[in-house]
């Protein structure tokens, strides 16, 4: 028994030398040999291990690709969003750029500070009272009017937008037939984001898609600012005048960067700034007040010969009378009743 | 020589033991993989482990011998190191076994963390791939983590598939 224990005793220290031996050479000897042995190790028997830890490198290269795919997807659609977001600021530039020039001056450039939670209807603005900005001056985009300073700080200023209960602008139609005061419409959920023009006279009837723009009383806002479209007619209690809604020329979405008018620029007027509303309108104006001046012109001319003619035959009638009578011959002065006819000639 | 009831309960035995170290093994080149990193679990360590306390030392040291041999092979770098560390290691944890595997599994994953603790040194001072304050590190926070990851493993090896990894005679 114990020469069984002694015997097993030798073969385990036998073992182990030779393993320990076998493990010192593997260490030491040189690279090429210990990738040679390595080599015909995951050839041979270790051929199976190899291939499932291949198989589960993969599977694990799976998942990283599929996480960098998920990656590269989410990156691209921020990108594109980034890209649309950045081409539309783009686009508000340019128009902003265009209105700039067009003003060519009496402005100051403003970006919008980040709006509070809860503040919806007021903007905050980068510039204040030291570059000129005063409490009442109108806030404006290339597509029309945003609002009107309501507190300046030296640096920064606050402005009421359209959609704020306060807000009032005296208005017209673009072909000047209807005014009214134009003020938000407080209504609930999306309508709140509408306008309404009340006080219309009943006679004047607007159509859809009618522009409205400042009409320029009160000593605010300019004549000529665009404000909304007509989209409908509201009926009210009020049957002596007519109060329509309006969509809003800048939407909420895109008030981004803003010029604000200062107040000499406002008592000079922005007649032509916006000159896709206002040229066209007075266009038409002077293409109707031509027509009128033509005609005007030729009932003038038939007047005046008819005039002339009468006058000469009482000239005639009045000089057989003096020849008759001997009496002083007076002519009388033909041009002092010769006159423009009612209405004038412009 | 006819078989007896005991013969046969070693028999099941061994081939108990030898179905666990094989699904250790493949986990150590099936599992491991898949989760890389600076901690992971030593599958073929808890393997050499639980194989050295079922044979005696000398066929032990072999299987330490051989299991390294594997591991070394796909990792060619450090061809030797894991052979040689783990021969050492399974020839001691063969020798210990009365002291440490006394059916209790504290003492069965402090054996195993201290296990992957020593051959995590060894294999590194070996290597000689880190010097200084990255040496410390490796040895004092990357090398005790992964030991306590094992014997995590390895406690829940046992509790889980007791039959599989259960002591001999117990």
């Amino acid at each position: 028994m114990a020469r069984n224990a002694r015997g097993d005793s030798r073969l385990d220290t036998g073992l182990v030398l030779v393993c320990l031996v076998l493990g010192v050479i593997a260490l030491v000897s040189p690279r090429r040999v210990r990738e040679q042995v390595a080599a015909a190790l995951r050839a041979t028997v270790l051929m199976p291990l190899v291939q499932l830890e291949a198989r589960a490198s993969t599977v694990r290269a799976a998942v990283v690709s599929r996480n960098d795919v998920l990656q590269a997807r989410g990156a691209a659609v921020v990108d594109t969003f980034s890209m649309r977001a950045v081409r539309e600021e783009n686009t508000t530039l340019r128009a902003l750029l265009g209105l700039s020039a067009r003003l060519q001056d009496g402005f100051v450039p403003a970006e919008l500070l980040p709006q509070r939670p809860g503040d919806e209807f007021t903007i905050t603005l980068t510039v204040g009272s030291d570059v000129g900005v005063e409490t009442f001056s109108p806030v404006v985009t290339a597509s029309g009017l945003v609002g009107m300073v309501a507190n300046t700080d030296r640096h920064t200023s606050s402005a009421i937008t359209w959609a704020h209960p306060d807000f009032r602008v005296s208005a017209m139609s673009v072909d000047q037939t209807a005014f009214g005061i134009v003020q938000p419409h407080l209504a609930t959920g999306a309508e709140r984001w509408l306008l309404e023009m009340r006080g219309v006279p009943f006679r004047a009837k607007l159509d859809t898609g009618t522009l409205v723009v400042s009409s320029g009383l009160g000593a605010t806002y300019p004549r000529g600012i665009p404000v909304g479209v007509v989209i409908g007619e509201l009926s009210t209690p009020e049957k002596w005048a007519r109060t329509y809604l309006l969509r809003p020329v800048v939407l909420p979405e895109a008030i981004g960067p803003v010029l604000v008018l200062k107040p000499a620029r406002v008592q000079q007027g922005v007649n032509g700034v916006w000159t896709s509303v206002a040229a066209a309108d007075s266009a038409a104006r002077a293409v109707a007040v031509a027509g009128d001046s033509i005609a005007r012109k030729a009932a003038f001319d038939e007047f005046t010969a008819r005039r002339a003619v009468l006058d000469s035959l009482r000239a005639d009638s009045l000089a057989r009378a003096d020849t008759i009578g001997g009496g002083s011959a007076t002519r009388p002065d033909s041009a002092k009743r010769v006159g423009p006819p009612p209405g004038g000639l412009r | 020589m006819r078989p007896t009831p005991g013969n046969n309960q070693g028999l099941a035995s061994s081939l108990r033991g030898l179905a666990g170290f094989v699904l250790l093994m493949l986990a150590q080149f099936g599992v491991r993989p898949l989760f890389p990193g600076r901690v992971a679990v030593d599958f073929a360590l808890i393997a050499v482990l639980f194989a050295a306390v079922r044979l005696k030392p000398g066929v032990a040291a072999l299987t330490g011998f051989l299991v390294g041999l594997s591991v070394d092979a796909l990792a060619p770098d450090s061809f030797g190191t894991s052979t040689l560390v783990l021969t050492l290691i399974a020839f001691g944890a063969s020798w210990l076994k009365a002291v440490f595997f006394a059916d209790h599994v504290g003492l069965t994953g402090l054996f195993v963390f201290v296990g992957k603790w020593v051959f995590d040194i060894a294999t590194t001072l070996l290597m000689g791939a880190a010097l200084g304050t990255s040496l410390a590190v490796t040895l004092l926070v990357w090398a005790p983590l992964s030991a306590a990851l094992t014997a995590v493993v390895a406690v829940l090896l046992l509790v889980l598939f007791r039959p599989l990894y259960r002591p001999p005679g117990r």
